[in-house]
C-alpha cells in the first residue's frame, strides 16, 4: 500500500530523510519510532503530499505521490503534528468543512461526522467552539478529521500526543481496531506506544532507517534470551486504569 | 469546485463571526454617510445659492446623480481601496500561521480552488458594503425628485458607478490576497497590498511634470483614472479589462504562492 524507495528530503544543508526504503502491506499498522528530529513529520509530510521529495520516490496505492498528487490525497487520513483546526469554528462545521475539503457527498456529510465523530469520542462537544477545546480533545477532533470519508491509508502523526492515559488507551484500541481495514503508518517516539498498537516497527534516526521487523522480532534481536510481553507493558496502565477509572466503579 | 465552494462557506463565516467583516462594514457605512451627508449638503447650497442669482442655466445642469451620488463614489472608492487590504490580509497568512495549511495542502484542493474560494469569500464582503453604499442613492430616490418631475436619481449612472466600485474592490482584494499569500503576518501582507494599491491609486501623482509618454504611462496604470467614465454613466472596456486583467493577474501569482509555499 504504501511503497518509499530512496526518499531523501533536505533543508537546504540539512538532511531530514537520508535515502529511506520501507515498504507497508494493506491493512497492515505500521510505527515509525525515533527520537525527536529523526525525520518521522518530514517523511510523513512527503508521504501526504505536503512536502516534495528532494529525491527518490514514493507511492501510495499505486500513486506515485508526486505525480498524482490528488489521487494520493484522496486516499489518505492524515493527522499533523498539530492538529490543524480553525479556532473560530465548531467542532461540527469543522468536521462538515474537510467533508467539502475531501469532496464527500453534501448528503452523506451530516452522517459521516457523527459517525467519525462516535469513534473517536467528540460526539459531545460537536456544537463547541474548537478554541475552547482541551488538547485532549483538540487531538481527538484532528482525528476524527483524517477518518472522515474512511480513507484507505492513515497517516498519523504522534496521535497520542496531549491524551490522558484513559484517552491514549481509547486511541490505541481505535487505531487497532483499523488492522485489517486500513493501512496505517503512525509515529511515536514512545517505545511502548508502538508496542501495544503496532504489529511492524521502523526505527529512525538521524534520518535513516536503523532498524525495521516485528516487535517480536526486535526484541529478540536486542534483548536475546529475554521474554517480553505486551502484558509486561500494558500492567501499569491497568492499575492506572483501576486507580482513576470511572467512579461507578469504585466504592 | 466543491472544495472552493466549502472554503468560500467557512471564510464567510469565519468572516462573520470575528469582527473583520463587521469592521470593515463600519468603516466603509460611517464613512460613506459623511461623504453622502457632505456632497448633498453641497448641493443644498449650490442650488440655493443658483436659486438666489436667478441662474436657470446652472439650475438645469444640476443633478443630484452627478453632484452628490457620484462624488460619493468617488470617496468611497479610496475606502474601498484601504479597507480591502484589511478583508484580504489573514485568508491565506493565517492559514499558515496556524498550521492549518497542512491540511488544504494534504486534502484533494488544488491550490487554485483554495484562492478562488478566498477570493469569493471576500467578494461577498465587498458586495455586502456596496449595498450599504448603494442604499444611499435610493434615499435620494425615495425622499427626492427630479427637476423636470422625473426620479431624483438615474440609476443606469449609479449602477455603472456600482459596477465599477465592485471592480475596483474585486482587483484591491485580489492584490491584497496575493500578498497574503507571499507572507507570514497577516499585517505585513496588509501594509505591502496598501502600499501598491495607494500607489497605483495615485499613480499619475509621481509624473507630475514628466514629458508626454511617461504622463500617459501613468494614466494608464492608475487606479483612480480608470473609475472616471464608471462614474459618469460609461462601461469603457479599456476600464473593465484593467481592473479584471490585474484582478486576474492577483490571483494568478496567488495561486503560484500558494504552490510555492511547499517548496520552501
Amino acid at each position: 500500500m504504501i511503497e518509499v524507495r530512496g526518499l531523501t528530503k533536505r533543508y537546504r544543508d540539512v538532511v531530514a530523510v537520508d535515502e529511506l526504503s520501507f515498504t507497508v502491506g494493506k491493512g497492515e499498522i505500521v510505527g515509525l519510532l525515533g527520537p525527536n528530529g529523526a525525520g518521522k513529520t518530514t517523511t510523513m509530510r512527503v508521504l501526504t503530499g505536503y512536502l516534495p521529495a528532494t529525491a527518490g520516490t514514493a507511492r501510495i496505492a499505486g500513486f506515485d505521490v508526486f505525480e498524482r498528487p490528488l489521487e494520493v490525497k484522496r486516499r489518505v487520513g492524515y493527522l499533523p503534528e498539530t492538529p490543524p483546526l480553525y479556532d473560530a469554528m465548531t467542532v461540527r462545521g469543522y468536521l462538515r468543512f474537510v467533508c467539502d475539503l475531501k469532496g464527500l457527498p453534501r448528503r452523506s456529510a451530516p452522517d459521516e461526522v457523527e459517525r467519525v465523530a462516535t469513534r473517536t469520542g467528540v460526539a459531545d462537544v460537536l456544537g463547541r467552539l474548537l478554541a475552547n477545546l482541551s488538547k485532549g480533545y483538540r487531538q481527538r477532533v484532528g482525528l476524527a478529521q483524517a477518518l472522515l470519508g474512511d480513507p484507505d491509508v492513515l497517516v498519523l502523526d504522534e496521535p497520542t500526543v496531549g491524551l490522558d492515559p484513559l484517552q491514549i488507551r481509547e486511541v490505541r484500541d481505535l487505531i487497532r481496531s483499523f488492522a485489517g481495514r486500513h493501512t496505517v503508518l503512525l509515529s511515536t517516539h514512545i517505545l511502548p506506544e508502538v508496542a501495544m498498537t503496532c504489529q511492524k516497527v521502523l526505527v529512525l534516526n538521524g534520518g535513516r532507517l536503523v532498524d525495521h521487523d516485528t516487535l517480536e522480532g526486535l526484541v529478540a534481536r536486542h534483548l536475546p534470551g529475554r521474554r517480553v510481553t505486551v502484558e509486561d507493558i500494558t500492567f501499569l496502565e491497568e492499575i492506572y486504569g483501576k486507580i482513576v477509572g470511572p467512579p461507578a466503579a469504585r466504592v | 469546485m466543491r472544495a472552493a465552494l466549502g472554503i468560500a462557506r467557512k471564510e464567510l463565516s469565519v468572516y462573520f463571526t470575528t469582527p473583520v467583516a463587521w469592521v470593515v462594514l463600519v468603516v466603509v457605512a460611517f464613512f460613506s454617510a459623511q461623504f453622502f451627508a457632505g456632497a448633498l449638503e453641497g448641493f443644498r447650497y449650490l442650488a440655493t445659492r443658483a436659486l438666489q442669482l436667478k441662474s436657470s442655466g446652472l439650475l438645469d445642469r444640476m443633478n443630484l446623480t452627478d453632484m452628490v451620488v457620484a462624488r460619493l463614489f468617488g470617496s468611497v472608492a479610496l475606502f474601498l481601496l484601504i479597507t480591502a487590504p484589511f478583508l484580504s490580509m489573514r485568508l491565506i497568512a493565517e492559514e499558515v500561521r496556524s498550521s492549518t495549511f497542512e491540511l488544504l495542502m494534504t486534502t484533494p484542493v488544488r491550490p487554485v480552488e483554495i484562492v478562488l474560494g478566498k477570493f469569493a469569500a471576500a467578494l461577498c464582503v465587498l458586495a455586502a458594503s456596496l449595498v450599504i453604499v448603494a442604499s444611499y442613492p435610493a434615499l435620494l430616490a425615495l425622499l427626492g425628485a427630479g427637476a423636470s418631475g422625473g426620479g431624483a436619481v438615474e440609476w443606469p449612472t449609479v449602477a455603472t458607478g456600482l459596477l465599477g466600485l465592485f471592480l475596483l474592490g474585486g482587483m484591491a482584494l485580489a492584490v491584497g490576497l496575493f500578498f497574503s499569500a507571499v507572507t507570514d503576518t497577516p499585517v505585513v501582507a496588509a501594509l505591502l497590498a496598501l502600499l501598491v494599491l495607494l500607489g497605483l491609486w495615485v499613480a499619475t501623482m509621481f509624473t507630475i511634470g514628466a514629458g508626454e509618454p511617461l504622463r500617459r504611462l501613468a494614466e494608464a496604470l492608475s487606479a483612480s483614472e480608470h473609475l472616471a467614465s464608471f462614474l459618469q454613466g460609461r462601461i469603457d472596456l479599456a476600464d473593465v479589462l484593467y481592473y479584471v486583467s490585474l484582478a486576474a493577474l492577483g490571483l494568478f501569482l496567488a495561486d503560484r504562492a500558494v504552490e510555492a509555499r511547499r517548496w520552501a
